[in-house]
């Protein structure tokens, strides 16, 4: 099973490369960066999360498991946001029905 | 000539041609030079023992690295004024085996609930009991102790011999295995003759000086095993077997390679907890296997924590002593406090720093208090309520303890990090039911009413 999950996480790392790609670049350098180091940093948390929980779940460390999954969901998410939102995925103000505006 | 042009051409080397001729030459010279060791150490094993020794500085053939589980670990001193990283302060004298804990219990110097207790706190529970009756098969002198063969048998150096016992040692199931400078103040000055006799008799009655003085220890650990203690209280039925199941297995592998190392033609003797010798923690810091803790005299592995138990082989065996080490345990103790917190007896000192013990410094812990409960525990056998909770002890191997051991071997600050996040998520302190395999029997937990009879008194004589 863990090595299932580690090729299951090397895939879906490439497809998330592939997928922001065409949003991830701009004009300004840095915030190019910033797109790609905070992809980078949300994808690492949240597989160190899937991967603590799924060890503690196994052996059997309840509080842990329970714990973890507030606290690295909790991260999870709120990188996820920031990241839809730099990248326009959310929060983005529609002038026309063919257009987006970041 | 034209001919010969082109064979000049043919041998001259461009720029970059030459940097990785360069290149690949300097290669070759590092890989042969990490080889040669071998090599020259090959040279020294006589041929008829047909052995291929390991590179040299390998720990051993079956495990080339110890290992540390993650934590940073680094050599300290074995010499007058440090063994690892205790400090000698004074003159370390040798202790008398009747004057250790249980001993004291015997003598009834503790109380006397636990002088009762002393002599069915492990066998009340059936199981602890049954390990406990195997573990004096092998107390005899005859199994400890004898002569060496009288010819020496042909064997390689001291480093490869070295790594030959640690794989030995493995391959009889040893978890870890380290071999010392034998500290001379780890002898007993006397040990006891039989238990049941400090009850009745005048402790020097009950005790025979220990003499033997042999340069090597070797010491050999083996887990308390970690599902068992996770389903735990630390004080329940089970305690006292845990630590039967890692004293028999020790026990066992001591006396195995003692033998052996006197069938080639050395002294030995195994030390092991139904007829020691030498007291265990100064052996395992000397044999750069731990460090001491909180808890007074437990040495703790930074793989193992002190979830384990230990027997040792003294020899006058040709070996390479390991260094003693350092992992940062000293700051990590001062700043956690947690076995202290969870003492049921309270025996663990709250103190921020150690000790001058026997001209040593340590935790001041009290062995009384620590005694009496375990020899006097009625909710179940005995007492590992230390080694449950410390956050060096009580986990599975997986990368976010090994990242946890890393964090608290780096000092104080990065210690209080770790003693924080193991309580976040509440390891140590919890009882995961689905590991709980063993069976209790409470009624079974009452301290003994009598004491046994002497045993240097006559037999009754019926009429």
């Amino acid at each position: 099973m863990g090595t299932i999950l580690v090729f299951v996480a090397g895939v879906l790392f490439l497809a998330g490369i592939l997928f922001i790609k065409p949003r991830a670049k701009c004009e300004l350098m840095w915030k190019t960066v910033l797109n790609w180091s905070l992809y980078v940093v949300w994808y690492a948390i949240t597989w160190i999360g899937i991967s603590f929980v799924y060890i503690n779940f196994n052996v059997g460390h309840v509080k842990a498991t329970s714990t973890a999954i507030f606290l690295f969901l909790g991260i999870s998410v709120v990188l996820a946001i920031a990241l839809a939102r730099l990248l326009g995925f959310i929060g983005v103000k529609k002038i026309s029905n063919t257009t987006v505006q970041v | 000539m034209e001919e010969k042009g082109e064979q000049k051409h043919k041998f001259e080397m461009s720029r970059r041609n030459f940097l990785r001729a360069g290149a690949t030459a300097t290669a070759l010279g590092v890989i042969g030079a990490i080889k040669a060791p071998v090599k020259v150490a090959n040279a020294a094993v006589p041929s008829n023992v047909k052995f291929s020794a390991g590179a040299a500085g390998q720990w051993s053939k079956l495990h080339p690295e110890p290992d540390y589980g993650g934590a940073t670990v680094r050599y300290a001193e074995n010499n007058d004024q440090w063994l690892g990283t205790s400090k000698i302060v004074g003159t370390v004298k040798n202790i008398s085996e009747a004057d250790m804990g249980f001993a004291l219990a015997a003598r009834g110097l503790i109380s006397d609930k636990a002088q009762r207790g002393f002599f069915n706190f492990v066998p009340k529970h059936p199981f602890g009991g049954a390990i406990s009756w195997a573990r004096t098969w092998i107390a005899s002198e005859d199994a400890v102790d004898g002569q060496p063969a009288p010819e020496k048998l042909p064997i390689p150096d001291p480093e490869q011999m070295s790594q030959h016992i640690k794989d030995a040692a493995y391959f009889l199931r040893a978890d870890e295995v380290g071999i010392g400078k034998m500290p001379p103040y780890a002898y007993y000055s006397h040990k006891i003759i039989n238990p049941a006799l400090l009850v009745h008799n005048p402790v020097e009655q009950c005790v025979k000086p220990f003499t033997e003085r042999l340069p090597y220890v070797i010491v050999v650990m083996v887990d308390q095993h970690l599902e068992t203690m996770l389903a735990s209280t630390g004080y329940d039925g089970i305690s006292a077997s845990q630590s039967m199941r890692s004293y028999h297995a020790t026990g066992n592998i001591a006396i195995i390679l003692a033998k052996y190392i006197r069938s080639l033609g050395y002294h030995a003797r195994a030390h092991h907890a139904a007829n020691y010798g030498a007291v265990m923690g100064p052996c395992i810091l000397a044999s750069g296997l731990g460090e001491l803790t909180r808890t007074g005299d437990c040495a703790l592995h930074p793989r193992l924590g002190f979830r384990h138990k230990v027997a040792a082989v003294t020899t006058d065996l040709p070996l390479v002593p390991d260094k003693p080490i350092d992992f940062g345990l000293q700051d990590f103790c001062r700043v956690c406090g947690k076995c202290a917190d969870n003492c049921p007896s309270g025996a663990i000192t709250h103190d921020k720093d150690p000790v001058e013990h026997n001209g040593y410094l340590r935790w001041n812990t009290d062995m009384k208090k620590c005694t009496e409960f375990r020899v006097a525990n009625e909710e179940g056998s005995s007492c590992g309520r230390c080694m449950k909770v410390c956050p060096w002890n009580s986990k599975e191997n997986s990368w976010f303890h090994q990242a946890g051991l890393f964090i608290g071997s780096h000092g104080e600050t990065s210690s209080k990090f770790l003693k924080s996040i193991d309580d976040m998520f509440g390891y140590g302190t919890e009882q995961i039911e689905k590991y709980k395999w063993w069976l209790e029997w409470p009624e079974l937990y009452k301290v003994a009413p009598g004491l046994p009879p002497n045993p240097a008194a006559p037999p009754a004589t019926s009429k």
